[in-house]
């Protein structure tokens, strides 16, 4: 299907914006990241970060009051969103390359990218048969009709661990269990054959074991059919299992991106930090877990500078003011992170500020050996 | 099967509430102060042997568990009563007077449906928008006007300014077109439309609203649902969506809410034959009560909530069909 | 405040909740339009009604003949009763100011007993508002109690009243308050038994709404802590159960007392509501079904006057409605 390794998707300077009664909401605000063939890319943040907006804006699927404003997607050699000025008066508008709804409809969903929501009770139609279900996605995004769309069907059921796949293929969703139905849903992506799969939260809904079973079924399917993945989660963990690189949201941005392995030994932003602290693991006790302080501020009103600060253990009063640029950081070339850290704007001149990580007690910290890291990103 | 065994069991269940509706009945018209029978020859000159001879026949005399338990065992063999005024058969007086009541019901409730369903779906595709607002405002106004003045204005309208339509009677298609003087049964059928017509509007206006509201706010509710969502984002088609991914599963409560209206309509038909002098249940009940002729409104009480009580349980089994969670049991 | 995701959203609801008290419903409702019309219309009707049914001379107005004058006219001839002409001196049949024939003198016209159609109109609010709001009240506390205690127990209580409230609610609402009337009357109906059977009719919806409701309640946290802690049942229910429940009976009284207008219109059309000369719209429609070919205006008035008076309901609890329902905001 793919080159293993070209990149097949690319997302440059998304924003993608939700315009509401309380003001504009700037869901996605600038994010860039891409997807190369056959690996499985995370995104992850907690609820609110604006990873669900960012994925649902890959396919153009955002509700009425959700519109993208600026920046790019490309997929392959289509482009999915793109800007120009106009000619009078500089505002973006969409560019004549830009597929059109129906071509949108037509070229790109279920057939190039398919997408799998978090909860797979809601996902299914209850009042139809599961095996119509999938067999209605494959004829509408294969050249497949038919009794040969149902033998595709059923095979795609038996592919992701569907016992009897023959008689569940008339069963309707409420005769399967949670798990049953996410690999159903699974099937139905696969089914339609596509080079990239969205998968909002797939496992946020199910208990820890079948996770692992979902989990280990994804990866052995990405390597049969070298299908790419897009995985959402706020689950460090689901990311170190079965991520290849890793992109960390905050409040509609990125805030560090890079192979999953950096992400987690070379970690170069304190809200990554934050995050790896908080996932429970065998060998702590749950009084050494260690969530993130505070609440994640309202992404209508998102907060000056480093967006960050209000929560950030490291925060210092340069935080406040100066918004840290996207730059390269640690030893990976394709490691990035904003942070102040790592960018020479007198953050270790200035002083600690309190915030909600911390009542006061505030620790002292100096820069790292070696001084500054040196910034390619510029 | 199950749906079979489903029907069952949802005909067993009915059972104790109609034996419910026989007691409250009989025990609403037995209530009246005095007796039943002074309250029958009111205003006519009899003697009290009359007045015991009626006690004796209509079983007065005995005690009121014993009139009660005759009273069943009379429904369950098929026997309401005896017509007081009338001289015949509870029984067989509703057989003729139901045919005309049903009708009535069945046609407000097809126009019901054929105009609320796709003014619903086009309100929830359209929310917020004129047209959305436009059906909120014909909907609330549908409901809040009075059944049988909508009959007088249409008769006002349509039969007295415009003479387009008659104002009153049905035309039965059941009947010899001889009868009405016809020729033959395309004749008849046009005749008993144009007839229906005026009481089918009158009559289904409050269940148009109703309904319109409720597939509105369902298909609105489906829309949302991640599987309609789903198929968004597997290129289905958006009027593919309506019809059938958002369509199947948005009927759920408006087939809920026709069979629980049934009792609106059945109690609205009571005015509608009144004004359109149409010889159902209803228009006989209003005589029947005007002329003291208690087993008649007994009678027909008893008969509207069984209609109703059948009208439910098939609009369960409607349910049952399209949701095959409530036929193939439970949730996981 | 150390939160991890799943505590994060449930604080959120929290706050959430406290936000949507009675000041966010009320500015809700203010924000609807229709529903503020709604809420115009109940205030003047009510209003209206009030104001008729409070001035002993305005009653004695609509019942006896000089009712046949407009109110501007007739307020005077109370205190100057020997002014006022002997019945049957000026009966006539008078159509609508805008018709032919018509003056601004009866801006609606007279009915057939010539009396000023706008009068009558007007005192027709009294009955149709007393009776929505009792009958509405009637249905409300027995509902309630009936739900509470349905909901609250469970078991055999629970189905033997809600099959009661099930058999109550296969009997067409009309004809079940027409027996009623009739025959718990005596063969005298009045307007008062109509109240009665209406508020005895809405029983089985009020109930269900608010067993629905303790059955949820019932789970929550707090009233088990209440249980343990041995409060008695009475109490629970009365200070937990039946204020929780509160929000979803509001909306559907509000509604309800537009569908007892109705009903009662109804009744009256039928002749078994109120009785003459009690001015009331749905009697008024009674008389005027037989004029329709000859003074077809009779028929408008009171059918109007109804309609307004139900749509006003209607509007304030559709919008009440959407104010009270947190998914409809998004």
């Amino acid at each position: 299907m793919s080159v293993p390794g070209e990149t097949i998707l690319t997302v440059e300077d998304l924003k993608t914006y939700f315009y509401t009664e309380g003001g504009v909401v700037q869901a996605v605000d600038g994010i860039s990241f891409d997807v190369r063939a056959g690996e499985i890319v995370g995104v992850v943040g907690e609820s609110g970060a604006g990873k669900s907006v960012a994925t649902t804006s890959i396919l153009r699927l955002l509700d009425d009051a959700g519109e993208i404003v600026s920046g790019e997607i490309t997929y392959r050699d289509t482009t999915i969103v793109g800007f120009e000025e106009a000619e009078e008066g500089g505002e973006l508008v969409p560019r004549d390359d830009m597929l059109t709804k129906s071509e949108m409809r037509k070229e790109i969903r279920g057939n190039e990218i398919a997408i799998i929501f978090q909860d797979p009770m809601e996902s299914l139609n209850p009042v139809y048969k599961v095996g119509s279900q999938i067999r209605e996605f494959i004829e509408l995004n294969r050249d497949l009709e038919g009794e040969d769309a149902k033998e595709e069907a059923i095979e795609m059921l038996r592919e992701v661990g569907i016992p009897e796949p023959e008689n569940r293929y008339d069963d309707y969703p409420h005769q399967f269990s949670g798990g049953m139905r996410q690999r159903v849903l699974i099937a139905m992506a696969l089914g339609c054959r596509p080079s990239l799969i969205i998968a909002d939260e797939p496992t946020t809904a199910l208990d820890v074991t079948v996770e692992g079973q979902i989990l280990d079924l994804v990866d052995d399917l990405r390597d049969e059919y070298g299908t790419s993945f897009i995985w959402v989660t706020h689950d460090m963990g689901v990311v170190a299992e079965i991520c290849d690189r890793v992109n960390v949201m905050y409040l509609g941005q990125i805030v560090e991106q890079g192979p999953v392995d950096d992400i987690f030994h070379d970690t170069q932003h304190p809200y990554t930090e934050s995050l790896l602290a908080s996932i429970p693991r065998p060998d702590k006790t749950v009084e050494d877990l260690n969530p993130i302080a505070g609440v994640m501020p309202q992404a209508m009103n998102p907060p000056r500078g480093c967006r960050f600060h209000t929560r950030c253990p490291d925060a210092r009063e340069a935080c406040r003011d100066i918004e840290p640029r996207f730059v390269d950081v640690g030893e990976a070339p394709s490691h990035r992170a904003a942070c102040l850290k790592h960018d020479d704007v007198g953050y270790w001149d200035s002083v600690p500020i309190e915030n909600e990580s911390r009542d006061g007690v505030v620790a002292d910290e100096e820069p790292p050996a070696g001084g500054q890291e040196t910034e390619a990103g510029r | 099967m199950t749906l079979l065994r489903y029907t069952a069991w949802r005909l067993a269940q009915a059972v104790p509430v109609l034996i419910g509706i026989l007691f409250i009945t009989f025990l609403l018209v037995n209530a009246v102060p005095g007796d039943p029978v002074r309250l029958m020859v009111e205003g006519q000159e009899v003697d009290q042997a009359t007045i015991d001879m009626l006690e004796a026949r209509y079983g007065l005399d005995k005690p009121f568990h014993e009139r009660f338990a005759n009273y069943v065992l009379g429904v369950m063999q098929g026997d309401l009563g005896h017509s007081f005024h009338r001289g015949m058969p509870v029984t067989e007086l509703i057989m003729i007077r139901a045919p005309p009541t049903l009708m009535l019901v069945l046609s407000a409730f097809v126009f019901a449906l054929a105009t609320s369903i796709p003014l619903g779906v086009i309100a929830a595709k359209r929310r917020n928008e004129p047209a959305d607002h436009v059906s909120r405002l014909l909907a609330i106004f549908g409901v809040s006007t009075p059944s049988f003045w909508i009959g007088i204005m249409l008769i006002i309208v349509f039969a007295v300014w415009l003479g387009l339509l008659p104002s009153g009677r049905l035309v039965y298609p059941w009947r010899d077109p001889g009868f009405y003087g016809l020729n033959n049964r395309l004749e008849l059928w046009y005749h008993s439309i144009r007839h229906l017509i005026l009481p089918m509007i009158a009559l289904g206006t409050l269940q148009m609203a109703t309904l319109m509201r409720i597939e509105r706010s369902s298909m609105v509710e489906t829309l949302q649902k991640d599987y309609v969502r789903l198929a968004r984002a597997y290129g289905v088609p958006e009027r593919t969506i309506l019809r059938k991914h958002a369509f199947r599963s948005a009927q759920l409560p408006v087939i809920t809410i026709v069979g629980l209206n049934l009792s609106t309509a059945l109690g609205g038909a009571v005015l509608i034959e009144t004004v359109f002098e149409i010889n159902g249940m209803g228009r006989l009940i209003v005589q029947a009560i005007a002329q003291h002729d208690y087993q008649v409104v007994l009678g027909v009480t008893v008969v509207l909530a069984f209609i109703f009580l059948i009208g439910v349980i098939i609009t369960d089994i409607s349910y049952a069909y399209v949701d095959p969670r409530v036929s193939y049991g439970d949730e996981d | 405040m150390a939160t991890t995701e799943g505590q994060l959203d449930e604080t959120a609801e929290g706050t959430g909740e406290a936000r949507v008290g009675w000041r966010h419903t009320i500015d809700q409702v203010k924000r609807d339009t229709t529903a503020r019309w709604g809420m115009y219309v109940i205030v003047i009707v009510t209003f209206v009604a009030l104001f008729s049914a409070l001035d002993a001379n305005l009653n004695r107005l609509t019942l006896g003949h000089i009712s046949n004058y407009a109110i501007g006219q007739a307020l005077p001839l109370l205190e100057h009763p020997e002014r006022i002409p002997p019945p049957g001196e000026i009966y006539r049949n008078e159509p609508p100011a805008f018709a032919e024939g018509g003056s601004w003198e009866h801006p609606m016209g007279t009915d057939h007993e010539g009396r000023d159609y706008l009068t009558r109109i007007v005192y027709g609010t009294r009955i149709s508002i007393a009776v929505g709001f009792v009958a509405t009240f009637i249905g409300l506390v027995g509902g309630v109690a009936i739900g509470a205690v349905a909901g609250y127990y469970g078991g055999w209580v629970d189905d033997a009243l809600m099959r009661f409230v099930e058999t109550i609610y296969a009997i067409p609402a009309l004809v079940l308050v027409i027996v009623f009337t009739v025959f718990v009357s005596g063969g005298r109906p009045d307007v008062i038994y109509a109240v009665v059977g209406v508020g005895l009719a809405s029983i089985p919806v009020f109930s269900r709404i608010i067993r629905s409701r303790v059955l949820s309640v019932r789970e929550m946290d707090y009233i088990e802590a209440a249980r343990a802690a041995g409060v008695k049942d009475r109490n629970i229910i009365m200070r937990h159960v039946i204020p929780n429940s509160f929000a979803p009976v509001l909306v559907y009284a509000t509604l309800q007392v537009g569908v007892a207008v109705l009903i009662v219109a109804g009744l009256s059309f039928l002749g078994y509501g109120a009785q003459p000369p009690t001015p009331d719209w749905g009697q008024m429609l009674n008389y005027s079904h037989g004029l329709m070919h000859s003074s077809p205006w009779h028929s408008i008035w009171p059918g109007v006057a109804i309609m307004i008076t139900v749509a006003g309901f209607n509007f304030f609890g559709d919008g009440l409605q959407d104010a009270l329902d947190p998914r409809i905001e998004n």
